[in-house]
């Protein structure tokens, strides 16, 4: 599975890379893009199966990689997950309203990660099943 | 009509009252002129006060930062800012690689422990014994390095934060810079031309002492 992780810090890029290969996912297959600007030009070169997304970067944010991701027919199927550390109300209906899978408070466990990324597929699979 | 209006004539001073009731119209208009005058000078005063005060504050701020150097200082604090960002992440960088080298250790210590425990799992043996704290030792070594790498992911939290104070410490330079700009402009009487025009030196200098000055 083909996983882009977005984050302006290359710590927290590091840490959500070792916990998804700890997880079980291909370290080649993970790749890294520090802003929304970058992660949209990966996207456009070739095909990811999901995405890991901060909130707070420079040039496009998070919430606007999201919307930019959901307003591309061919991305609207595209799990997006956000990890961030804004939690407050607005923010998280501002995230789901926009169409995201699942949304992660930092910092976090692997265990807290798993948890979400399941919820993720299970979801996926049964909305599949049912279309 | 005059029923329904309030009577305010009882709340107002006794000699506005007979000025009220005087028929002198003249003598009427001309005491109204001169409380009103007085109003107004007591405002301007006021007003003059508040304008030479916030004067004299930005002059001395401007003097600090002038010889502090607003650009030197400023850019000195946002740099400090990005080197503390930097460090935060090399230390957190340095954390990640001692987990990262430690783990596979704690993964062959618990192989090799549970290969030791194929041949004897007998209670005395002391290679058993040992095999058997070695497995132990290698899972609470995993959870340890856990934990440690979830207490990196802060450096990115209290990173952002450093971010906004940059991005808030560019905002203040920028204004301050104008401000002292403007004050320094007005110090050198190169301030824009003010709308109300005065003729002479004197009429300037009855103004300013008019205004507190």
């Amino acid at each position: 599975m083909k996983i882009l992780v977005v984050d302006d810090f290359s710590t927290m890029r590091r840490i959500v890379r070792n916990l998804l290969v700890e997880l079980g996912f291909s370290n080649p297959l993970i790749q890294e893009a520090d802003d929304g600007d970058n992660a949209l030009a990966l996207l456009r070169a070739s095909a990811f199966d999901m995405v890991v997304t901060d909130w707070n970067m420079p040039n496009m944010t998070g919430i606007e990689l999201l919307r930019a991701i959901r307003a591309e027919p061919k991305w609207k199927g595209l799990p997006v997950l956000m990890v961030t550390a804004e939690n407050n109300r607005e923010q998280i209906i501002a995230a789901a309203q926009a169409g995201v899978n699942g949304y992660i408070v930092k910092p976090f466990t692997a265990i807290t990660l798993r948890e979400k990324l399941e919820k993720i597929f299970e979801r996926l699979a049964a909305s599949g099943a049912s279309a | 009509m005059s029923a329904t209006l309030p009577d305010v004539t009882e709340s107002l001073p006794a000699e506005v009252i007979a000025l009220l009731n005087s028929e002198d119209g003249a003598a009427f208009e001309q005491a109204l002129d001169s409380m009103v005058r007085q109003r107004e000078q007591h405002l301007f005063r006021a007003l003059g006060l508040l304008a030479r005060d916030l004067h004299g504050a930005v002059r001395r701020l401007g003097g600090e930062l002038t010889f502090e150097g607003v650009p030197d200082s400023m850019a000195d604090a946002r740099k400090h800012l990005v080197e503390v960002l930097d460090m935060s992440a090399k230390a957190a960088h340095r954390s990640l690689d001692f987990a990262e080298r430690m783990r596979p250790e704690a993964d062959a210590l618990s192989g090799n422990a549970a290969e030791v425990l194929d041949f004897t799992t007998s209670k005395t043996d002391p290679a058993a014994v040992l095999a058997r704290q070695a497995l132990a030792f290698a899972e609470r070594c995993c959870e340890g390095l856990d934990d440690m790498v979830m207490a990196q992911s802060w450096q990115d939290l209290s990173g952002q934060r450093i971010k906004k104070v940059v991005v808030f410490i560019e905002s203040v330079e920028t204004s301050l810079l104008e401000l002292v700009r403007l004050t320094g402009s007005l110090a050198n009487r190169e301030a824009p031309v003010m709308a109300v025009k005065v003729s002479s030196q004197d009429d300037a200098d009855r103004l300013l002492s008019e205004f507190g000055f």
